[in-house]
């Protein structure tokens, strides 16, 4: 009966909450739906669905310089890295049920190009590109100018390509990895901290908790809740995060093993520090009320600031450099699901990873304290919900 | 002995203790009895350590209470409340490991304690399977798996019925025979004087009296003496100055005596007026001093 012993009660707590929620059925089916929801994003992305290099299927439709014009493109893509497949149609109503059935994302003929709905303007660069060159080698042939003058006008130098802040390579393909990895992160964010909150009610509604707090202090209570769910998460996160690089590398969705494996660590590391911070805002929440039905109205705010965070972090995966996405993955309430984004996406730079890590850990570590004395202040009050303002003053 | 010493506590405007000290000794049994509202449950959850007094301290073996002492403190909340969902067993180790009771213990005092008190039932069924009555003795079992040094109850025989008041009564005196301290409130006011060493009554936050019964009745009670006397009619007592009638029934008669006035004299003035059937002092009940104090 020392303090050792005392301190070492949180460890009790906290296993209990490991060990209870890991064998209720909610556990092994959010388990199940997460591995479910990563096979099937992996599996589309194998499949090519998103990220990987663009491709295309053109129609052709007409006489030898139109299928000359279409080859002409194919080469010009290939070069570009886009990779653009000819189909030669017969007539144009072949060509047009070839579109609408989707063989073709493109026709072209003598004179137009089109598609179903649009066309692609990466498609539409390389074929203008190739028509406009065919007819200036057609006037050069009329006019039975040289062939070395005729090179000479055709190879002028292009511009040189260049980018300020030039984006990583693969950022596409990054952008695929970085997406399944915010999806994942939010929804343990979210759903861990969600099972913080209930967890607070239902020892407040079955009234255990005054048993609880006459053997140990509020604040051992809410460190060992916390870090007992934190524990379970992180292991549910680390196992979903394994099964997808494995099966990521399997059926080849993805070739670079190092992106997929330190997006998984970002992940995890940063729902470490997110956790942290959400967590004891959940608590304090789940201890204002002392029913499950009245949880909605206390964590609204949470709620939404996880949601919006989100959102945001969604849109940064097509801009990364936006003034929106920077101040998000700075701001803590925010910056555990917006700052990992960036990093996969190579577009934090040190000082600002710096930053959101310091405002996030310091942001956290001063939660903790604000989170228990609310706690605290409210847990032993049944009945109807406690007011922030009472629940702070009680203790 | 555990020590309440002058606990002043408010709750916004209302004051729930001013200035409430009593003590519990090791080995005795303390009725703690008081009106709803009159502070019982706020004393003893500051006693515990689940509430803050505003002012005054809780001594246990004459040490300001500390967490460490506080693990040795058993405690059956009015409010009852187990894990619904847990195992009665896993419940009890869980409840006694948080006290720092050794698991193998735990699990041997857990096991020892369904047994004694007679909770039927799977110990690895959950505790929301039981019926009511289980459910209420595994709750005092959860108060006394760790052994406790001290016991504290708010209203532990409310709801049970004949059969668990028993149950509960021999284990109360068990744990005090053994060298608890046990404290507890009720409204069974009869079940009190049954069982209790000594009293304490509380009324609007404050301390009315405690003491044992028999120093209760001595400080509190008025002297009245109920005299019996066959077919007598009269007035006979008025000869004695310092008696008051309190109440007359048929030939039954209660008087109070002034303190200076000597039963003896009232008992030699009675046979001289006739034949007397039944004399003696009346001994108020519990119940009748618990109305005198708090009305």
């Amino acid at each position: 009966m020392n303090d050792a012993a005392d301190r070492g009660t949180w460890r009790l707590i906290a296993a209990r909450d490991f060990w209870v929620r890991l064998r209720e059925r909610s556990f092994l089916i959010s388990t199940l739906l997460n591995v479910g929801v990563i096979s099937v994003l992996v599996l589309v992305r194998a499949s090519g669905g998103f990220g990987g290099p663009p491709s295309f299927d053109l129609g052709v439709v007409g006489g030898p310089d139109v299928l000359a014009v279409a080859n002409a493109a194919a080469s010009l893509g290939h070069d570009g890295g886009v990779s653009v497949r000819v189909r030669p149609y017969p007539d144009r109503a072949a060509a047009d049920a070839a579109l609408r059935d989707g063989s073709v994302d493109a026709v072209v003929t003598a004179t137009e190009l089109y598609g179903l709905e649009s066309v692609d303007g990466r498609l539409q660069a390389l074929v203008q590109t190739s028509a406009h060159q065919a007819a200036v080698d057609a006037v050069f042939a009329k006019h039975h100018v040289p062939e070395a003058q005729r090179e000479a006008a055709s190879k002028t130098d292009p511009l040189q390509l260049g980018a300020l802040q030039p984006a990583p390579p693969d950022r596409q393909s990054d952008a695929g990895v970085a997406f399944i990895g915010v999806l994942l992160l939010y929804g343990q964010l979210f759903g861990y901290g969600l099972w913080v909150a209930t967890g607070v009610i239902e020892e407040k509604a079955s009234r255990i908790v005054e048993m609880l707090l006459s053997a140990v202090r509020p604040r051992q209570l809410l460190a060992g809740k916390i870090i007992g769910i934190g524990v379970l998460g992180l292991a549910q996160l680390i196992t979903i995060a394994g099964f997808a690089i494995v099966l990521a590398l399997a059926t080849h969705a993805q070739t670079v093993p190092s992106t997929a494996i330190w997006t998984a660590l970002l992940v995890i590391g940063w729902f470490i520090l997110g956790y942290a911070f959400y967590a004891s805002l959940f608590a304090a929440a789940g201890s204002l009320v002392s029913r499950m039905e009245e949880l909605q109205n206390v964590i609204v705010p949470i709620n939404l600031t996880i949601l919006v965070s989100f959102i945001i972090s969604i849109g940064s995966l097509q801009d990364p450099n936006s003034t929106l996405a920077i101040v998000a993955s700075i701001l803590p309430v925010s910056s555990a699901l917006a700052m990992p984004v960036r990093i996969v996406l190579g577009a934090a730079s040190g000082w600002q990873i710096a930053l959101s890590l310091a405002l996030l850990i310091g942001s956290a570590v001063a939660l903790v304290p604000v989170g228990a004395r609310l706690y605290a202040g409210a847990v032993l009050r049944t009945g109807s919900r406690v007011k922030l303002r009472d629940a702070w003053r009680a203790t | 002995m555990l020590e309440l010493v002058d606990l002043y506590r408010r709750f916004g405007d209302v004051v729930a203790l001013d200035g409430v000290s009593f003590s519990v000794g090791e080995g005795r049994i303390v009725g703690f009895v008081g009106r709803n509202g009159a502070g019982k449950t706020t004393a003893m959850r500051i006693a515990l350590g689940v509430l803050q007094a505003d002012d005054g301290t809780v001594r246990w073996r004459g040490v300001p209470v500390d967490t460490a002492a506080r693990r040795r403190f058993g405690y059956m909340p009015e409010e009852r409340g187990l894990y619904p969902k847990m195992r009665v067993l896993e419940q009890l180790v869980y409840l006694a490991r948080l006290r720092g009771v050794a698991k193998t213990q735990a699990r041997a005092n857990a096991e020892e304690l369904l047994e004694t008190l007679e909770v039927v039932g799977d110990p690895g069924a959950r505790v929301e399977s039981l019926s009511l009555g289980n459910q209420q003795r595994v709750q005092l079992a959860a108060a006394l798996v760790h052994r406790p040094e001290l016991l504290v109850l708010d209203e532990p025989f409310a709801g049970l019925d004949p059969v668990g008041v028993d149950v509960l009564s021999g284990v109360l005196r068990r744990a005090a025979r053994e060298g608890a301290a046990v404290v507890f409130s009720s409204h069974q006011l009869e079940l009190v004087e049954r069982l209790c060493d000594a009293v304490v009554l509380i009324d609007r936050g404050r301390i009315a009296a405690q003491g044992t019964i028999t120093e209760l009745r001595e400080s509190r009670a008025r002297n009245l003496w109920r005299v019996r006397l066959r077919d007598v009619t009269s007035s006979w007592w008025e000869v004695i100055p310092g008696v008051t009638p309190v109440q007359r029934d048929d030939g039954v008669i209660v008087l109070e005596l002034a303190s200076s006035t000597d039963p003896q004299r009232l008992l030699d003035v009675a046979r001289a007026a006739g034949d007397v059937l039944s004399f003696g002092s009346v001994q108020p009940s519990l119940q009748e001093l618990f109305r005198e104090v708090v009305s």
